[in-house]
């Protein structure tokens, strides 16, 4: 009793930091002998640790590259451009504003959202394996885009990506992402289920079809450089990101953000099984449509303009999962915080990797992220 | 609260599950739903929580049909504790506890004072209040168990849902659960697979079979060497427990009912007959498995053919 008391008042001496604050407990509550949780980082410093490091990160990414630029330079070009005053003279303005700064922010949005959909794909489907693409959107999107660049070059559109024919390929992977959305929409809900396993093998199903018509436009294509550019675009890229480019995926995740953020509680609820969120007033198939509707449609924006990029999405919540515990309310924006630092600084490696060539980002994360997973499913298996 | 089922039917994938399903869990009282697998126990009681909807009939809570109520407002009143033991996925106690409020609240809002205080309070009525901090993955069986009536509690329920809350647990565990849920003095609906714990800890039991309900009462009504063989399918003595004076279901456990009769080899000759069970024994015997039970409905309770109705088997009030 009176450690119930101690820990009530410890919670609300804390100040509102925004997400809830009752993980700040007594340590010793875990029990003599016991292993507690070890969470050692509360959720308003991490916030704003993870705020601090993405503010480096994008400062780095738009300093480095072919040509490197001073942060202090970085920093006054910005400040030239959001205060008003005229662009700084020569190519800093160009290298700066023009190029790198619309790709550093892309690639935070991208992580952001990859992050969130990751998060809240896996209470979706009660599997903290499901990643992003599980639900067979990516390949949707995969065959729009794909669909485009080899049937539409036939047509005379030429492959400047940040171009018009860029644009097209990027609504085209949206629209071929919603439709692989409606028809694992319509396989999942028969039976009235849209059960975890029924959205899972609908998903797969769905994917694997549609990646098997993919692949088969690839082989179609005898040009050397479109296969290139379909392999590249496959693995997920941000080059050529632009301004214009930026507002889409960057109100999606914003929005997709808040219509999670609503429903967190609905979601934690859900982890416990759908029985245990029903007990709870949580209507659960109304639930898991919405979720499946915000993530999809977030998957199609997010795929639209960066390809399939893999294992962040699959990550990230299990790095913030370790971090802050696995209620949503925490969960989600630290979720999205963390996706936002780690695109950037993996887009960053991918650009810099290779002297005058760009790896694909999708690379540069499979290769950290392979073995990031490893560890972590060893880690599991280890403390089960 | 009193919470009424009224010629309730559940079909799953077009398969009827429960069929016409009447009974009564008096406010304060505790209603033991028994019945072999696939009775149908846990799908009564998840249209009670509101998991399943009933294809007819209906859940009256204090009178009021629970299809009016919101899923949200009939979770403040009904806590369930239903079969499913959750995932890993870095909860800790706490947290699984705290989700008890989630029908209280609306999106965004954040957990209050008052929250923590319940879930504070709900810990330690369940004896858990020295671990708010473990892992929810990392617990035993029964401190699981514990923690997920915690949430059930931090719901502040008038009607506690169990669907066999005692599973995998050792005997002392069961019966620290079981002896939680009598302290509790709420109207309580239990799922129990244990005869002897469901004759001990509840006031009234329903026992169903097929779907349907075959007998209501106190248990030492209900519980009878002959419903036994008949819906269980065992060979069975009732007797009276040494200690409490609770029905005591002694159970034959080397031959079910309509085994080989003495003198076919077999690997033990029953017993014949000696006092009750004994006599149960040898009627059962005559019943070719698997049992059939016909049932014959009076008026809105269903007893099987050839069980001799308890005389205060419940007349369902139905208003």
């Amino acid at each position: 009793m009176a450690r119930a008391a101690t820990t009530t008042d410890a919670t609300e001496a804390v100040p509102d930091t925004g997400t809830d604050a009752y993980t700040d407990a007594d340590p010793a509550a875990a029990g003599p002998g016991r292993r507690g949780r070890g969470r050692a980082l509360r959720p308003g410093p991490l916030a704003a640790l993870l705020t601090a490091a993405l503010l480096v990160a994008l400062t780095a990414a738009v300093s480095l590259g072919s040509v490197d630029i001073p942060p202090g330079e970085v920093w006054s070009v910005v400040g030239r451009r959001l205060t008003g005053q005229h662009p700084a003279p020569g190519t800093r303005d160009l290298i700066v504003w023009q190029l790198r700064v619309p790709r550093a922010l892309l690639a935070a949005a991208v992580g952001a959202g990859l992050g969130l959909v990751g998060t809240a794909v896996q209470a979706l489907v009660r599997n903290p394996l499901a990643d992003p693409y599980l639900l067979g959107i990516s390949s949707g999107a995969s065959l729009g885009a794909v669909g485009v660049i080899v049937l539409g070059t036939g047509m005379g559109l030429s492959l400047t990506v940040g171009g018009i024919a860029g644009l097209t390929v990027s609504v085209a992977a949206f629209l071929g992402a919603l439709a692989a959305f409606s028809l694992v929409w319509l396989l999942a809900r028969r039976g009235g289920g849209f059960s975890p396993l029924r959205l899972v093998l609908a998903g797969i199903g769905i994917g694997q079809f549609l990646t098997g018509l993919t692949s088969y436009l690839v082989l179609q294509t005898g040009d050397e450089q479109q296969t290139r550019g379909v392999l590249f675009w496959l693995m997920g890229s941000l080059s050529g990101a632009t301004w214009g480019q930026l507002a889409v995926p960057a109100a999606a995740v914003v929005l997709g953000l808040v219509l999670l953020q609503g429903r967190a509680r609905g979601l934690n609820a859900m982890l416990m099984g759908d029985e245990t969120a029903a007990g709870l007033g949580v209507d659960v198939v109304r639930l898991r449509r919405e979720i499946f509707a915000v993530t999809s449609v977030l998957t199609g924006v997010l795929v639209a303009v960066s390809g399939a990029i893999g294992f962040v999405g699959l990550m990230v919540p299990h790095v913030c999962r370790l971090l802050v515990g696995g209620d949503h309310r925490r969960l989600l924006p630290l979720s999205a915080l963390t996706g936002a630092v780690l695109l950037v600084v993996v887009d960053l490696i991918a650009r810099v990797a290779l002297d005058g060539q760009e790896v694909p980002i999708g690379v540069v994360t499979a290769l950290l992220g392979a073995p990031t997973l490893l560890y972590l499913l060893d880690r599991r298996l280890e403390r089960n | 609260m009193r919470i009424a089922v009224e010629d309730l039917s559940v079909s799953l994938a077009g398969r009827t599950v429960v069929a016409g399903v009447h009974l009564v869990a008096k406010e304060g009282e505790i209603a033991g739903l028994v019945g072999p697998n696939g009775s149908g126990k846990s799908s009564l009681l998840r249209t009670v929580y509101r998991h399943l909807r009933p294809s007819a009939g209906r859940v009256l809570l204090a009178g009021r049909e629970l299809s009016e109520l919101s899923p949200a407002q009939s979770a403040r009143h009904i806590g369930a504790l239903p079969q499913e033991r959750g995932g890993d996925f870095e909860l800790t106690v706490r947290e699984v506890v705290a989700m008890g409020r989630t029908p209280y609240k609306r999106a965004f809002a954040k957990d209050d004072a008052e929250d923590h205080r319940l879930v504070a309070e709900a810990l330690t009525r369940v004896g858990m209040a020295h671990a708010p901090d473990r892992g929810f993955a990392q617990l035993s069986g029964g401190e699981r168990q514990r923690v997920l009536l915690a949430r059930a509690l931090a719901q502040q329920p008038d009607v506690l849902v169990l669907d066999e809350p005692t599973n995998h647990l050792d005997v002392r565990h069961q019966v620290e659960l079981l002896a939680l849920l009598r302290e509790q003095r709420r109207t309580t609906l239990v799922a129990l697979h244990d005869l002897n714990a469901a004759a001990s800890v509840c006031d009234r039991l329903h026992v169903l079979h097929r779907g349907t309900l075959v007998a209501s009462g106190e248990p030492r009504e209900v519980l009878t060497a002959e419903l036994l063989a008949e819906v269980f399918g065992v060979r069975a003595a009732v007797i009276e427990h040494p200690l409490t004076g609770d029905p005591l279901i002694a159970f034959d456990h080397r031959a079910p009912v309509g085994a080989p009769d003495p003198g076919v080899p077999g690997p033990v000759a029953p017993p014949s007959g000696r006092g009750a069970g004994g006599a149960a024994g040898t009627r059962a015997g005559v019943i070719a498995p698997p049992p059939v039970v016909p049932v014959t409905e009076v008026t809105g309770v269903t007893v099987p053919a050839g069980l001799p109705a308890p005389a205060s088997v419940e007349r369902q009030e139905v208003s």
